[in-house]
């Protein structure tokens, strides 16, 4: 089992960083899967982490100059750690003017990545700073926890509004309440509400558009759906807004699909990059 | 504008409604005077007064005219309710308060009268946002009888000035005593706190003093806790008058300009600490 | 005695001030013929910092013949004359002190922009000298960078890590985080960075050595060398030897003593003291294979995993007390001495450090009258867990 890969572009540095800066916001743990040709990182829906669960997803040859991975086994080329994802995210805040950084599962006191960036210096001598990051090895046997998540049987698909707009609206209102009930409808409406003893708020956004799944079979819900029905789902204001919070891709699409009060499925899609995210609903 | 097509039938209902095309010029002044969160409203043809209040000793009012509106629609000669200021702040922001050039966010407020709730229409880039706030009964404001004949020293000072003194206060003093003079120290703004005692003196001759009416020496102590509320209006302000009357009573009157240059008025009211011990 | 300081000294004095409340709670003032002390000490007694302004520094030194100015006052205080840093570059155009002991009060005047008068009269108590004994000169290793290297270098670590290991051969320097707890091993990120000796504006190790010391002091003179664009010296010798941070120009000087971790509890903890230059990183493929972890875990299931995070047994009595030793030295009476044991005792235990004295050295009467070397009371505080 061993890995080692370089990244020397800038550009793809800050792109890496940015994704990593993402995760970390979501979660203190994460798995990371390596395979050849993509890194995961993922999170199951597990209930210390609130039943949120995450799945991101990056083309390994879109970041890395270099890249070499010898799995556990010839049948099973990939290698699935536990990791904190903020000690990745420091790492590579340290690696920002990096002219290299290579990131390779080592073996310290205990299994870590490390992550070496050769940073400019004064002298003709580069620095060379080290972060070895503890990870935890996840035997084969668990793997199944971490595979990709089945795309759910949604009743409405939405684009999501400008992310920036719409991280304000939840700021205010988790301020004001816990919960949030998020609805939309097949005619690129889509509504957040709050309501309390005190104060209803209702943002409104509209001609969102509803993305065309084609005829993905297991969507049967949405096909014969009423276009001005909403369906909500009610979630934890916090996990909304710590998905908000993170963003720092910029995403070419974002999607909401919705299962009526069950969940709320968002989807950020980049060239290289997917991230997709799942928050339950609460009663 | 969305917001200006709402049906004017539906209007009808309201006894008072007022619109703003930058939601700001509201949303600042009143966070001039979020130190409470009971609010009271009062609104008469003149604009729309808000006044909040602590342990009767302090009084904040944030006056907006009504030609700051856009539209000021009053059906009584008075209307008044009490609202959470702190919900309707976070409402007032919702779209996050943009200070970005161009992107504003409009308001349209209305309310129908008593036992109805207080609605807003915000709108930027197009969405909308509505939200309702439950109002109460205002409470009626106390009277500090605070009148300009019985003003016995007053001074103008551009706020920087007052601004840095304000962020450097020694916070472990219990009160900050002020002392106005027609002679030295002129102003003196003193603190007694654990580390030993401060006096920041303001000569009558400054450039940041623009006016100095002083006719006797006054000394009088407020407490910090409750004058630590003002820094806000003070940060938004440009200028500040401070005037004492022959009670020792303290007004702080703070003009502020709003982003699109227009003036408001932010003011504070506060009465002596009672137990003055000479130093 | 009477001081005024005007300008930027200003706020090079303010600086100074913010910098030694990092260390320490209390300020004391020295007034000397050849220039006024500023010093502090933390309370595990395992750091001491100090300033020294020339006469030169003031644009008025004044002081009276026969009296000895020395006093000390929480640094809180005195840091509150000088609350914000940035207003005061623009407004104070001058800053008096001046010694007022019939009322036990220090006065700092703020003489700002538009004729304001800042007053400020802080209660001192009398006390006595404070001082360190050390010897920069007789240290084998000399290092000087400039402070922007540092604190780039000082980056790269956690704001949170509270110790770092300094190791150097003959043309490299390599800092680590220090980990005190064996398990806390398996859970916190290590960092290392290597940086030769070219970055340096002088580099002299006659001592193949690796020290560990508290990052917090290091950084509170950061702050202020990098705003005096200053180099910092760094003195030092065998590990359990403070380590001297040092920053001077032709008015002032500034010295910050530190305790250094004693090699006994290094060996424990990192197995680089005194390691002639630490191995390069493995940069081969073929020696980081996993499959051995991998292989553990599978065949002894969870258990086998879970016992890889246990402290080895060699350490089962627990974590290892390094000693943190600095050389602190007080013109101060036998009694003094006791009274501080007593307080040190009185005090509750510091999270981290405890102080404790284990030797004293009588000084003879004419060290005392020279006043070169003092009394020594050696105190070493020991760090039991990581709290």
């Amino acid at each position: 089992m061993k890995f080692r890969s370089k990244m020397t572009d800038v550009g793809c540095l800050n792109h890496f960083t940015r994704v990593v800066n993402t995760i970390a916001k979501l979660n203190k743990t994460c798995i990371l899967r390596l395979t050849p040709d993509n890194l995961y990182f993922v999170l199951s829906g597990k209930v210390a982490n609130g039943g949120v669960s995450m799945w991101c997803e990056l083309l390994q040859v879109n970041f890395f100059d270099e890249y070499q991975i010898e799995g556990v086994s010839p049948d099973a080329n990939e290698i699935c750690l536990e990791v904190a994802p903020d000690n990745l995210s420091r790492a590579l805040k340290t690696a920002q003017t990096a002219k290299s950084v290579k990131i390779k599962l080592t073996k310290k006191h205990c299994p870590c990545l490390t992550i070496a960036a050769e940073l400019p210096s004064l002298s003709s001598v580069s620095r060379v700073v080290t972060h070895d990051i503890p990870v935890e090895v996840i035997p084969r046997r668990l793997w199944h926890d971490f595979k990709e998540p089945t795309m759910p049987d949604f009743d409405v698909s939405i684009y999501l509004p400008p992310l920036k707009t719409m991280k304000n609206v939840v700021d205010r209102m988790k301020n004001l309440s816990n919960y949030l009930v998020i609805e939309a409808n097949l005619s690129g409406e889509m509504n957040l509400k709050i309501e309390t003893d005190l104060v209803s708020v209702t943002t409104h956004f509209k001609d969102l558009g509803n993305p065309p799944w084609g005829d993905d079979a297991s969507q049967s819900k949405s096909q014969s759906r009423d276009l001005e029905a909403m369906a909500y789902t009610r979630v934890d204001i916090r996990k909304l807004q710590q998905f908000l919070a993170g963003q720092q891709v910029n995403p070419s699409k974002a999607m909401c699909n919705i299962v009526h009060k069950r969940i709320v499925h968002l989807i950020l899609l980049h060239e290289d990059v997917s991230l997709q995210y799942f928050i339950p609903a609460v009663a | 504008m969305p917001l200006s097509t709402q049906s004017q039938q539906e209007d009808q209902q309201y006894v008072l409604v007022a619109t703003l095309d930058n939601v700001r010029n509201l949303s600042n002044i009143l966070k001039a005077i979020t130190f409470k969160d009971h609010a009271i409203f009062n609104a008469t043809q003149n604009g729309l007064k808000v006044t909040v209040e602590d342990s009767k000793c302090l009084q904040a009012n944030a006056f907006i005219q009504a030609d700051i509106f856009q539209e000021f629609v009053i059906k009584e000669d008075s209307v008044g309710f009490q609202v959470n200021l702190t919900v309707l702040l976070d409402c007032l922001t919702i779209f996050g308060g943009s200070t970005v050039p161009g992107v504003t966010t409009a308001l349209r407020m209305c309310y129908s009268g008593y036992g109805f709730p207080l609605t807003l229409f915000l709108e930027e880039g197009g969405v909308v946002t509505v939200c309702k706030i439950n109002t109460q009964e205002p409470e009626e404001p106390i009277d500090f009888d605070f009148c300009s004949t019985n003003v016995t020293n007053k001074v103008i000072l551009q706020s920087d000035s007052l601004r840095e003194a304000f962020s450097e206060l020694d916070m472990t003093s219990e009160i900050l005593q002020i002392t106005m003079s027609p002679s030295e120290p002129f102003f003196r703004l003193s603190t007694f706190g654990n580390s030993g005692n401060a006096h920041y003196d303001y000569p009558k001759d400054s450039d940041m003093m623009e006016l100095f009416q002083c006719t006797k020496t006054q000394t009088n102590r407020y407490k910090m806790s409750l004058l630590k509320p003002s820094t806000k209006a003070l940060a938004l302000s440009c200028k500040v008058s401070v005037r004492t009357d022959s009670r020792g009573f303290l007004s702080l009157q703070y003009l502020v300009r709003n982003d699109d240059g227009q003036i408001c008025f932010v003011e504070y009211y506060c009465s002596p600490d009672e137990e003055v011990n000479d130093e | 005695m009477d001081y005024v300081a005007t300008g930027g000294n200003v706020k090079v004095l303010a600086k100074a001030i913010h910098s030694l409340s990092r260390i320490g709670d209390e300020l004391y003032f020295e007034h000397q013929d050849d220039g006024l002390a500023l010093r502090t000490v933390n309370s595990s007694r395992s750091a001491f910092a100090s300033f020294f302004l020339s006469p030169l520094f003031f644009q008025r030194f004044h002081t009276c013949p026969g009296h000895t100015f020395r006093c000390k006052m929480p640094v809180k205080s005195v840091q509150s004359v000088f609350k914000s840093l940035s207003s005061l570059e623009k407004t104070v155009e001058k800053c008096r002190i001046e010694w007022k002991p019939e009322r036990s009060q220090l006065t700092f005047t703020l003489h700002c922009k538009h004729g304001l008068l800042k007053t400020h009269n802080l209660s001192f108590q009398d006390c006595e000298s404070l001082q360190a004994v050390f010897d920069k000169e007789g240290c084998p290793n000399v290092l000087r960078a400039q402070p922007r290297l540092l604190v780039d270098t000082v980056l790269n670590f956690p704001p949170s890590l509270e110790e770092v290991t300094v190791s150097v051969s003959g043309d490299r320097m390599w800092l680590k985080n220090h980990v005190e707890d064996k398990t806390d091993q398996f859970k916190a990120m290590m960092t290392e960075l290597c940086l030769s000796s070219e970055e340096f504006d002088h580099f002299s190790v006659s001592l193949q050595t690796s020290i560990t010391f508290c990052l917090k002091e290091l950084r509170g003179l950061l702050v202020f060398a990098e705003s005096t664009g200053l180099p910092i010296s760094v003195f030092f010798d065998d590990p359990g030897r403070p380590v001297v941070l040092s920053v001077s120009d032709s008015v002032l000087e500034a010295n910050f003593v530190l305790a250094t971790l004693s090699e006994d509890a290094h060996q424990n903890n990192n197995n680089n003291s005194k390691r002639a230059s630490p191995p390069t990183p493995a940069d081969d493929f073929m020696c980081d294979d996993m499959d051995s972890y991998l292989i553990a875990m599978e065949t002894s299931e969870i258990a086998g995993a879970s016992s890889q995070k246990e402290p080895q047994p060699s350490s089962s009595h627990g974590p290892p007390m390094p000693n943190h030793r600095v050389f602190l030295d007080s013109v101060m009476e036998e009694q003094q001495q006791e009274r501080d044991e007593e307080e040190d005792l009185e005090r509750p235990p510091n999270k981290k450090f405890r102080s404790l004295f284990f030797g004293s050295v009588s000084p003879t009467p004419s060290q005392v009258a020279n006043q070169t070397t003092h009394s020594q009371d050696v105190l070493a505080s020991d760090s039991e867990d990581e709290g």
